[in-house]
């Protein structure tokens, strides 16, 4: 049973490396959008550019 | 700095000249705002955008607040502000984070204002999208983490207690029992640490109010479980509940992220309304020559080029000749309308002829489209709120389990010291209130993402209870019941020619226009015409000329086709009149599209009994012929936004529960008026944040589903609470006798709960979904040719 003393403290810092590779990944937007990347690759033609002057109002 | 409390605080450590404390803190986004500089707010250009002034001097402005959560916040900026010398009116919106001042200019300024709101803990931000997006970012972004923390530490400590129950049956010795809730404590304090502060924080709100709702006992059971277990553990007592605290958190937060999540989805209205305005404009300098300006720039008495598609991007007078307008968004009215030189034109609206010359007459917060941005914010902020029974009834349930689980403990204190930790403990944690805290929550969640697969977005929970409540539903009629375009209702032959002839003639004229009334002539013609007219004309306002098989022929309005062969003009402004030398040869009227479900939605609602009327801003005979092809016959036409919001109170005062449902700009201070708001979301998206139930699919069927399936909702939801109290009132005498130890109250607890989320899984979409396509709107059997 001593292998549990191991695996315990084992199992924690992958939980902690977890956590942390999670928080790294909403802070840097990776989920801040979950459907329009999974369509991406279906569009064929790159998404226009938007420019930052053509904002409101023109749809 | 969170409230005035702490805001005290700060004040004493500054009087005893311990500021040194802020300046040696490392964690700076902890620290009470630095207060910001908002004198930028008093500049002209700025205040021109978010001010308005009224007539009596005051002003006016609507700034974003973040960091307003709940009524509390409410009270207190409206406490705090309300002293202020100089301001006279206070409305704060914490459902939209929103605040509505009014002051003097004279007295105060506006950045004064802001800076005593920052002071506070509130941080005001000029309502423009991107701030709105960037705050609801924020807000989805901590809400994942919290989310995330609890559920992983959730199956940690979950994995640890079945070590645990494993070795309260099979023996398992001191020290490894003790590793385990050592480790279960490590695995659990994330999560009371991280994610639970949520609901301390919001039981601390309800606690200043002194209102109990439902943070209280998910605060208090939280809280009392994780010390409760910590204390077992460091006394080396008979049973830990880590499990039972870090679930707890998980499930309520899952359910408020859902929440969250649809309420981030359906767009903002006002934000979305801002959306409309342009960022740019077109001006004509003194010289001639045009500039592009910020719209915010822009000066009454400016002139203004609008290309063809483009948004109008202030109030003013149209200097062109003529122009065709697109309104729909602002008015309701579903055709473009025709606006000549001197008429007004209002921002937002869309120039669908140009490029075309616009003086500009009002700029910013003063044109129409801000006045009923301002509506919609008011009719939100007079906007009934409704206590759900569930929350009043389980406060209640906390202060008498409060009450109870003391008296257990003095009880047993005199009868038997030994057994008092564990007979109370056992009190509050059978009784702990999950049932009742989970059995709204659940249901609703499941209930709103079963609904979101169906396209209905169920913005405001509350929403569910009073669609099925419902007794009286008022439809929009433009992009609601019709479709924003429209088809040929009728021909009436004139003249001897067959009524197929004259649609066949009329198709070729038509052939290269892309005007409404061109659409829909050739997609009723379905025949490929060919290119047989020539010499075509199109006459603005009037309707198009030109030459078939050497014969012309005008078709248009009846004074522009008749005055070719100088023949009298049949009467009927709306209908277009086809004509050649000799005379009229047939009439073509127009009817709007109707939804493909709107005549099966009507019906079904007509089946379970509910009042339907149509209250709409357009002309009285189409409202009337739309009314009678969909069989209501109750209907208002020629109705402002403020006349339709009197007619929803007064329905409303005769004991009607009103359900409105719009779509389009003009219907959001309507929307926010009624029990209950559903916009469809397909067109102009814009109606959405007054809405407590956004259509996504456009389809208006889904209204039937969604109402069938708050109805099951509720009755599960009702299941759940009495289950919650049977259970409740059958354990706890039990508990409190002693009769129950403290491991086999958690076990009856979960029990509880996980009876409550299945019941809760049970909500399922309709077997069958109700999208019956209504047999009139086949355009063939439409054109009905009437004999003359």
């Amino acid at each position: 049973m001593n292998i549990i003393l191991v695996l315990i403290p084992i199992s924690l810092v992958l939980l902690v490396a977890g956590v942390w590779a999670f928080f790294w990944g909403v802070n840097n937007s990776q989920f801040d959008d979950l459907q329009t990347p999974a369509l991406m690759p279906l569009s064929d033609d790159p998404p226009p550019v938007r420019k930052s002057g053509d904002s409101a109002g023109s749809e | 700095m969170c409230c005035i409390g702490c805001r005290a605080a700060v004040e004493w450590i500054a009087t005893l000249g311990l500021q040194d404390y802020y300046r040696l803190r490392d964690t700076p986004a902890q620290r009470a705002l630095p207060v910001d500089d908002y004198s930028a707010w008093d500049r002209p250009q700025v205040q021109r955008l978010h001010v308005r002034r009224q007539r009596d001097g005051s002003a006016e402005a609507c700034v974003l607040v973040e960091g307003l959560r709940c009524p509390a916040c409410t009270w207190l900026i409206e406490r705090a502000l309300r002293d202020v010398p100089g301001v006279h009116d206070v409305g704060v919106n914490p459902a939209a984070r929103r605040l509505r001042v009014v002051w003097s200019p004279d007295t105060i300024t506006l950045s004064q204002i802001l800076v005593r709101l920052a002071r506070l803990g509130y941080v005001p931000h000029p309502i423009s999208a991107e701030a709105l997006d960037a705050l609801g970012q924020r807000e989805q972004r901590a809400a994942l983490k919290r989310l995330v923390v609890a559920g992983l530490g959730m199956m940690q400590a979950m994995m640890y207690a079945v070590a645990l129950y494993a070795g309260a049956f099979e023996g398992m010795n001191p020290s490894t029992r003790d590793f385990f809730r050592w480790i279960g404590l490590l695995v659990t304090t994330p999560v009371i640490a991280y994610s639970a502060p949520v609901f301390f924080i919001g039981a601390w709100r309800e606690w200043r109010t002194r209102r109990l709702g439902m943070d209280t006992p998910v605060a208090l059971a939280v809280g009392l479980v994780y010390l409760a277990s910590i204390f077992e553990t460091l006394r080396g007592g008979s049973q830990v509940y880590f499990d039972s605290a870090s679930m707890f958190v998980f499930l309520l937060l899952s359910g408020r992220y859902m929440e969250m999540h649809a309420r981030h989805r359906a767009a903002d209205v006002v934000d979305a309304l801002a959306r409309l305005q342009p960022a740019l404009a077109q001006r004509r300098a003194a010289s001639g020559e045009l500039e592009t300006v910020g719209v915010h720039e822009l000066e009454t008495g400016d002139t203004v080029t609008i290309a063809a598609g483009s948004a109008i991007p202030a109030d003013g007078v149209l200097l062109s000749t003529t122009c065709r307008v697109d309104e729909a968004l602002l008015t309701g009215e579903s055709a473009p309308r025709d606006r000549r030189c001197g008429e007004t034109l209002v921002a937002g609206s869309i120039a669908r002829s140009g490029p075309i010359q616009l003086r500009v007459v009002h700029i910013g917060a003063e044109t129409v489209l801000s006045s009923i941005v301002r509506l919609a914010a008011r009719a939100q902020q007079q906007r009934p709120r409704w206590a759900r029974l569930g929350d009043r009834f389980a406060a209640r349930f906390v202060a008498g389990v409060l009450v109870l689980s003391l008296a257990t403990a003095c009880a047993w204190l005199l009868v038997d010291p030994s057994r008092a930790f564990a007979a109370t403990l056992a009190v509050l944690v059978v009784s702990c209130p999950c049932a009742f805290a989970l059995s709204a929550p659940t249901a609703l969640t499941r209930a709103m993402a079963v609904l979101a697969r169906l396209g209905v977005l169920v913005v405001k929970p509350d929403a569910l209870e009073k669609l099925v409540r419902a007794n009286h539903f008022v439809f929009d009629k433009t992009g609601t019941l019709t479709h924003n375009c429209i088809e040929l209702a009728a021909v009436t032959p004139l003249s001897n020619r067959s009524a197929d002839a004259c649609l066949h003639l009329a198709a070729q004229l038509e052939q290269a226009n892309t005007h409404p009334i061109a659409l829909a002539i050739r997609a009723a013609t379905r025949t490929s015409s060919h290119d047989q007219a020539s010499a075509l004309r199109n006459v603005a306002g009037a309707g198009v000329e030109g030459e078939i098989d050497g014969h012309a022929f005008r078709l248009g309005r009846g004074s522009f086709a008749c005055a070719i062969g100088h023949s009298s003009t049949p009467a009927d402004d709306e209908d277009v009149v086809l004509a050649d030398g000799s005379g009229a040869l047939a009439r073509f009227s127009f009817r709007e599209t109707v939804r493909e479900d709107a005549m099966t939605t009507i019906a079904a609602l007509r089946r379970d009994g509910v009042g339907v009327e149509i209250l709409s801003g357009d002309s009285a005979s189409r409202v009337a012929s739309l009314a009678a092809r969909l069989g209501i016959a109750s209907f208002r036409a020629r109705m402002g936004p403020a006349q339709k919001l009197e007619r929803l109170q007064a329905l409303r005062d005769g004991g009607a529960v009103v359900a409105m449902i719009g779509d389009g700009v003009n219907d959001a201070p309507v929307l926010a008026g009624a029990d209950v708001a559903i916009a469809l979301g397909g067109g102009a998206q814009l109606a959405h944040s007054s809405a407590d139930i956004v259509l996504a699919g456009d389809r208006l069927g889904a209204l039937i589903d969604a109402r069938a399936l708050a109805r099951r909702t509720l009755h599960i939801l009702r299941q759940n609470i009495y289950w919650a109290a049977a259970y409740n009132f059958t354990l706890i005498p039990l508990a409190a006798m002693g009769w129950i130890s403290p491991w086999l109250a958690a076990i009856g607890m979960s029990t509880s709960s996980l009876f409550v989320i299945f019941n809760a899984l049970r909500i399922a979409a309709p077997r069958k979904a109700s999208v019956d396509v209504a047999a009139d709107v086949n355009l063939a059997a439409a054109i009905r040719p009437v004999p003359a």
